[in-house]
C-alpha cells in the first residue's frame, strides 16, 4: 500500500509539471535561417523521395533555409504532435506533404503561430473557404481533387481515342480519395458510364461508396476485362488473369510503374499511369510497353516554398480579397520518349525546371498573386 | 524464527533483488523523465511546450492501457483495443454529426467500446476458444468497418470529423489529468481492493486452482472486458479531443503499444498475482519520453525507423530484466 502511494505520489508530481507548462513562442532574429518543418506520409515513394532531393539537395543549397522532415505520419494525432514539436523547436514554417486532417493541422500551426503551407494535394472547397483568410495560412499549389479527375479522364481519352476496345484496370489505393477521382475521371474518359452515371460527382460518390470499381456497372463500347486495386498477396494472380485475356491496353490511376512495369513489358501489353517522371518510367517507355505518363516533377513543390519564403518575411501573398493563394497545378503528360525525356531531363539534379532564376521572381516584398498565378500557369 | 530468517544474508539478498526489481519501473520513468528534460533543455526547446506534447501523447495510451491490465492479469491478451478506439471513435462522430448531441456522442463512444468489448469475451466463452483468438478476429471486423464508414462519409477528406469548438472544454490538460486520475483510481480500487480484482489475479497465476475453488473464468473474463471497453471508450474520447477527426489511420498503433507499455510498467505479460495496476501508467509514460527521447537524439534526417529498432532492442532488455522478477526454479505455474 505504502509503495503504491508512493507511485502515485510521483506520478501526481509528474502529471502536474507535465501538464501546468505554458507560455509564448520567442522571437526569431531576423539573420537567423528560415527553418521550415516538413510533414510527411510518405517517405519512401519516388514522387516524395523527389521532392524531398529537390528540397533538400537544390533548395537548401541556394536559399538560407533548413528542411526538417518528420518520420511517416500515420495518423491527424501524430501530424499534430509533429507540428507541436516543430513550434516548440522554434520553426518559422510548415509544409505539409500530409493529408489525414488538414483543418487540425492548420488550427495547430495558427495556435503556434507557424505558418502554413499545403505542399501535396488540396484543401477541399468547405476547408479553403473556412481558411482562406486565416492569417497563417499560406495557401495551396497543387493538383486539386477536380485536377485528378481530369487526369484521369484525359488518360482515359487518350485510349479512347487511339481505338482500344478491351482494358485491364488498376485502381491503386482506392479508397485514397486521389486515386478515386482518377479512376472516376478514367472510366468517363474511355466514354463508360458507372451504375449508369457519367458525370464527376456521382461516379466519385460510387466509388467511395463501393470501396472500388464495380466491373458490374461499368457499361459502354470499351470492355473492362478485369480490375484489381491495392497490392497483396494475390495481385499478381489478379494481373495474370487480366494479362492472360490479353487486352488492348492496361490502365492504372496510380503506382503501377512500381509494382506491375515488369510483368507488362514482358507480356507486351501497353500499359499507363499517373505516377512521376523518373529514370525508371524512361526506359519503361523507350524499351518497355508504357505508353502514357501523366506526372508530377520534382520542383514542382518550388512555388510553395516560395510562397513561405514571402509569408516568413513579412510578405503573405493575398488575392484582390485578401484570400491565400490557392493554385491547381496540372500534371504533365508524356505519350513518347521524346517527351518524357524532355519533362524529365529538364528537372534534374542542379537545373530543375523551378530554379533559383525563376523562384527568385516569385520572391520579393513586392510579389503579388498574379505573380505566382502567372508562374504557375506557365510550367 | 521470523529474526533467524531475516538475518539469513541469502534471503536479505533475495528481498533486497526484489525491492530493486519492484521498484525499477518507477525509476527508469525517473530517470527517463529526467533524461528528457535534459535534453530538451540542452537542445534550447521549449520544454513547457515538450511536456504537454508528451502529456497528450501518452494520456490516451495510459487510460486504453490502464483498462487492460484486467485482461492481461488474467493472461489473456486483445489485440483489437486500437481497433475498438478506432471504432468507437467512428461511430461516435457519425452519432454527433446526426445528432449534434455530445451527450449522444459520449453515450455511443462508450456504448460501443464497451459492446465491442464484451462481444469479444462472450464469443470466446460461447465457442470455447481462447479469448485472444476472437481478438484477432475482431480487430479485422472493426477496422474493416470503420474504414468503409470513414470512406463512405469522409469522400474527399479521406476522414470524417466534428467541429473542433465541441471538443475544446476538454482539451486543457488539467481537465484530461482529471479523467485519468478518476479512471486509474477506480481502476486501483477495484483491481486491489475487491475480490474482483483478487480473483482476477488469481486466475491469471493459477487458472487451474481458481477453477477447482469455484471461480469462474467466463464471468471474470466479461467483467475485465467491460472494464477494458470503458478504458477504450474513454480513451477514444480523449484522441477526439486531442484531434476531433477520425481516419482510417487513427488509434493504429494503440493496440501494439499497450502490450510495450505494461511489459514497460514492469507487467509480466502472463498476468497473475504480479500484476500492477499503475504498471500501464508507468509503462505508457515511459513509452513515450523513450520514443522522445531517441528522435530528439538521432537527427530525423539521418534516417528512418533508427528509433523503432533501438525503442525494440530497449524492450527486449526491459523483458529480461524486468523476467528476473517472476522467474522461479521451483514450482512455475
Amino acid at each position: 500500500m505504502k509503495k503504491t502511494l508512493t507511485v502515485i505520489v510521483v506520478l501526481a508530481l509528474m502529471l502536474t509539471v507535465l501538464a501546468g507548462c505554458g507560455g509564448s513562442k520567442g522571437q526569431k532574429g531576423v539573420d537567423t535561417p528560415i527553418k521550415i518543418g516538413v510533414l510527411v506520409a510518405d517517405v519512401s515513394g519516388e514522387e516524395a523521395l523527389g521532392f524531398r532531393a529537390y528540397y533538400e539537395n537544390y533548395i537548401a543549397k541556394n536559399y538560407n533555409v533548413t528542411f526538417t522532415y518528420t518520420e511517416q505520419l500515420a495518423d491527424a494525432a501524430a501530424e499534430k504532435s509533429a507540428i507541436e514539436k516543430f513550434a516548440a523547436q522554434g520553426y518559422d514554417a510548415i509544409l505539409s506533404f500530409s493529408s489525414s486532417d488538414r483543418a487540425t493541422q492548420l488550427d495547430t500551426c495558427a495556435k503556434n503561430k507557424l505558418y502554413y503551407a499545403v505542399a501535396s494535394g488540396m484543401l477541399d472547397d468547405a476547408q479553403y473557404e473556412q481558411y482562406k483568410q486565416n492569417e497563417y495560412f499560406v495557401g495551396q499549389i497543387g493538383p486539386s481533387m477536380v485536377g485528378e479527375y481530369e487526369a484521369g479522364l484525359a488518360m482515359g481519352e487518350y485510349y479512347a481515342k487511339a481505338g482500344v476496345k478491351t482494358v485491364g484496370i488498376y485502381g491503386a489505393f482506392i479508397p485514397n480519395p486521389m486515386h478515386v477521382y482518377r479512376a472516376a475521371g478514367l472510366i468517363v474518359g474511355l466514354g463508360l458510364t458507372y451504375g449508369g452515371a457519367s458525370d464527376m460527382d456521382a461516379v466519385v460518390g460510387q466509388i467511395f461508396g463501393d470501396q472500388g470499381v464495380d466491373v458490374s456497372k461499368i457499361a459502354g463500347g470499351v470492355q473492362v476485362v478485369g480490375y484489381l486495386q491495392g497490392f497483396g498477396d494475390t495481385t499478381f494472380d489478379e494481373l495474370f488473369a487480366i494479362v492472360g485475356q490479353t487486352p488492348d491496353a492496361f490502365l492504372s490511376v496510380g503506382m503501377a510503374t512500381t509494382f506491375f512495369a515488369d510483368a507488362l513489358n514482358g507480356a507486351g501489353i501497353q500499359y499507363a499511369d499517373i505516377d512521376s517522371f523518373t529514370s525508371g518510367n524512361a526506359t519503361n517507355m523507350s524499351e518497355g510497353k508504357l505508353t502514357y505518363l501523366a506526372g508530377k516533377y520534382s520542383s514542382s513543390v518550388g512555388p510553395i516554398f516560395a510562397a513561405v519564403v514571402n509569408a516568413v518575411n513579412g510578405n503573405l501573398i493575398r488575392d484582390d480579397e485578401g484570400n491565400a493563394l490557392s493554385l491547381n497545378q496540372s500534371y504533365m503528360v508524356a505519350t513518347d520518349s521524346d517527351t518524357f525525356n524532355e519533362i524529365f531531363n529538364g528537372d534534374k539534379g542542379d537545373s530543375p525546371i523551378y530554379n533559383k532564376e525563376v523562384l527568385d521572381t516569385v520572391i520579393g516584398k513586392d510579389v503579388t498573386y498574379s505573380d505566382f498565378a502567372a508562374l504557375v500557369a506557365s510550367h | 524464527m521470523e529474526k533467524t530468517k531475516s538475518e539469513n544474508p541469502d534471503v536479505r539478498k533475495y528481498k533486497l533483488r526484489q525491492t530493486l526489481i519492484d521498484i525499477l519501473p518507477l525509476a527508469a520513468l525517473a530517470v527517463l523523465f529526467a533524461a528528457f528534460c535534459g535534453i530538451v533543455a540542452g537542445k534550447g526547446y521549449r520544454l513547457d511546450m515538450y511536456l504537454n506534447i508528451i502529456f497528450n501523447e501518452g494520456v490516451v495510451l495510459a487510460v486504453v492501457a490502464t483498462g487492460a491490465i484486467f485482461i492481461y492479469s488474467l493472461g489473456s491478451f486483445d489485440i483489437s483495443l486500437g481497433a475498438s478506439t478506432l471504432f468507437s471513435a467512428t461511430l461516435g462522430v457519425m452519432a454527433y454529426n446526426a445528432t449534434g448531441s455530445l451527450p449522444v456522442m459520449l453515450l455511443v463512444i462508450f456504448g460501443v467500446a464497451v459492446g465491442c468489448s464484451l462481444l469479444s469475451s462472450v464469443l470466446a466463452s460461447v465457442f470455447h476458444i481462447p479469448v485472444f483468438v476472437t481478438t484477432v478476429a475482431m480487430m479485422s471486423v472493426l477496422s474493416a468497418i470503420a474504414s468503409q464508414i470513414i470512406s463512405v462519409n469522409g469522400g474527399a477528406l479521406g476522414g470524417i470529423s466534428i467541429p473542433a469548438e465541441v471538443v475544446a472544454p476538454f482539451e486543457p490538460p488539467v481537465v484530461k489529468i482529471v479523467f485519468l486520475a478518476v479512471f486509474c483510481a477506480a481502476c486501483f480500487f477495484i483491481f486491489d481492493f475487491t475480490k474482483v480484482g483478487r480473483r482476477q489475479k488469481f486466475l491469471g497465476g493459477n487458472p487451474v486452482c481458481a477453477k477447482l475453488t469455484g471461480i469462474s473464468l467466463n464471468k471474470y473474463a466479461i467483467i475485465a472486458f467491460v472494464i477494458a471497453g470503458v478504458g477504450v471508450g474513454l480513451g477514444a474520447f480523449l484522441t477526439l479531443v486531442y484531434t476531433p477527426s477520425v481516419t482510417a489511420s487513427t488509434a493504429g498503433s494503440i493496440g501494439m503499444n499497450i502490450l510495450v507499455a505494461i511489459v514497460f510498467g514492469g507487467m509480466p505479460i502472463s498476468g497473475g498475482p504480479r500484476s500492477r495496476i499503475y504498471s500501464a501508467l508507468i509503462g505508457g509514460f515511459s513509452y513515450i519520453l523513450l520514443n522522445n527521447i531517441l528522435k530528439l537524439i538521432i537527427d530525423s534526417n539521418t534516417g528512418y525507423g533508427i528509433s523503432q529498432i533501438v525503442s525494440a532492442v530497449f524492450f527486449l532488455a526491459v523483458v529480461y530484466v524486468t523476467g528476473l522478477n517472476y522467474r522461479t526454479r521451483n514450482l512455475p505455474r
